[in-house]
């Protein structure tokens, strides 16, 4: 099979699945191995890239599937409307950030980091599939260790937790503390230096 | 008894304390500690006065702000009149402050790549069942099973075909049968005073229904007084004679259909 094939192959499949589409499921269809699996699907990737299609390829570990290019969102959203788009509350996204960078966490932990009760928002995050029960800690009690699911890294836009930006990175910013005139705080200073996703 | 509002405006005691330090213009390295217990405590009654319920996590902030205010205000100085360092009673929570305030500035990179990740749209799994479901019943078919489920199928296209041979001559003659009175009425016209059997009624001997036809018409005519008829015996053959009401056309009928019969009777 050559590789244009292939590629054609899993473009097929990828249509026909929806939900995203393992490289493994996808190699042993076409009795290739997963790493030249994930090689073709990359290819792919770029190619839809370069070739600025309305249709992108979005990895997520290592599953692929083809979602929008974001620029469309505006006609998509004028063509369903109307679109319900629930945002993530700021006690939820804190929570999500200290599970997403300190998995596998207990509740305890993410409470003394918050320092309020967090019950309420992890149930809310499990039930939602961001996060999830990765086993018990061996600590007092067997504690539920929680990590963050594949829908997190969709519902962020990595393809991968290594995508997260170094925490030291953010650390800095908080270091060297850059007020102006306007008192505008570290915040706004750390907005504008995300890295890009 | 008042209204208690939850204001979502502080996530938590540490949020609290990190906005008043940096509205404060203030280090986190260096937190000015009566001052910003003033400030923590002033908004605690503040929303307290206006009936708002903030959680306990607040009061034990409180409790550890105060505490740190006080040993703020003991001499850290040794015996010897040695400053020990490490012994600064901000210590603790500052590093606390800086842990929230990292993963605050975590949450605030994290609802950035969610505004971006909104913009992308998926499509559900797909049913692939219809690809999936089907097949297996048609390849557990047997090539014997195959032959006989065709001529079954050759078969019940065959019965139809009958059925609506069958539907469509008795749509014709449905037609015929109002007027076959007109016919049988013809058969008089030459001598009114002949009679005819029965059989000279039915065009299509072989065809039952033409002779029911025919029967169920004589009847008719012989209910609307336009025919007699005789049987001399059973089985017999049944003579046909005109009245002299035969070309009287039924006019009082209710019927639909005998109305019909009347406007063909008139254009005829």
């Amino acid at each position: 099979m050559t590789g244009r094939s292939i590629k054609s192959a899993f473009e097929a499949m990828m249509f026909t699945w929806g939900e995203p589409l393992e490289a493994k499921t996808a190699g042993e269809v076409l009795n290739i191995s997963e790493k030249e699996a994930l090689d073709y699907f990359r290819e792919l990737m770029d190619e839809y890239e370069q070739e600025n299609r309305g249709i992108r390829i979005r990895q997520i570990n290592k599953s692929f599937q083809f979602v929008t290019q974001e620029d469309n969102s505006e006609y998509i959203e004028r063509l369903c409307t109307p679109v319900k788009k629930r945002k993530l509350s700021q006690s939820a996204l804190e929570v999500l950030a200290i599970v997403a960078y300190k998995q596998p966490v207990t509740r305890g932990t993410i409470e003394s980091v918050r320092g309020i009760k967090c019950d309420r928002v992890i149930e809310g995050l499990v039930s939602k599939e961001l996060i999830e029960e990765k086993g018990r800690s061996a600590g007092i009690g067997r504690p539920i260790l929680y990590g963050t699911t594949d829908n997190f890294l969709k519902h962020f836009g990595f393809s991968s937790l290594k995508e997260l930006p170094e925490i030291e990175d953010i650390e800095d910013i908080i270091e060297e503390p850059e007020y102006d005139e306007d008192g505008i705080t570290v915040n706004q200073v750390s907005m504008s230096d995300m890295p890009e996703v | 008894m008042g209204y208690k509002v939850k204001l979502n405006i502080f996530e938590g005691p540490f949020d609290l304390l990190v906005y008043l330090i940096e509205s404060a213009r203030m280090s986190i390295y260096d937190i000015k500690v009566s001052e910003i217990t003033e400030q923590y405590m002033r908004y605690i009654s503040e929303m307290e006065q206006m009936d708002v319920e903030l959680s306990s996590e607040f009061m034990v902030l409180a409790a550890q702000l105060i505490e740190i205010k006080s040993k703020m205000l003991l001499p850290r100085a040794g015996t010897d009149g040695e400053e020990t360092l490490g012994d600064d009673p901000r210590t603790e929570l500052m590093e606390r402050l800086l842990e929230y305030k990292k993963f605050k500035n975590i949450s605030e990179m994290l609802a950035a790549g969610e505004r971006r990740a909104a913009r992308i749209y998926e499509k559900p799994q797909e049913d692939i069942s219809r690809y999936t479901d089907e097949p297996d019943e048609y390849l557990k078919l047997g090539i014997n099973e195959f032959v006989n489920a065709f001529d079954l199928f050759l078969e019940k296209k065959k019965k139809l075909a009958e059925i609506r041979e069958r539907y469509v001559r008795i749509e014709r003659q449905k037609i015929s049968a109002e007027t076959k009175m007109d016919q049988i009425r013809g058969l008089f016209e030459t001598d009114r005073n002949r009679a005819l059997p029965f059989d000279e009624l039915v065009a299509d001997k072989k065809d039952r229904y033409d002779i029911a036809l025919s029967f169920s018409s004589l009847l008719e005519m012989i209910r609307q007084q336009r025919l007699t008829a005789e049987q001399q015996a059973l089985f017999g053959e049944i003579l046909v004679k005109a009245t002299d009401k035969l070309d009287e056309e039924p006019r009082t009928e209710e019927n639909g259909e005998q109305e019909k019969t009347d406007t063909e009777g008139e254009t005829a």
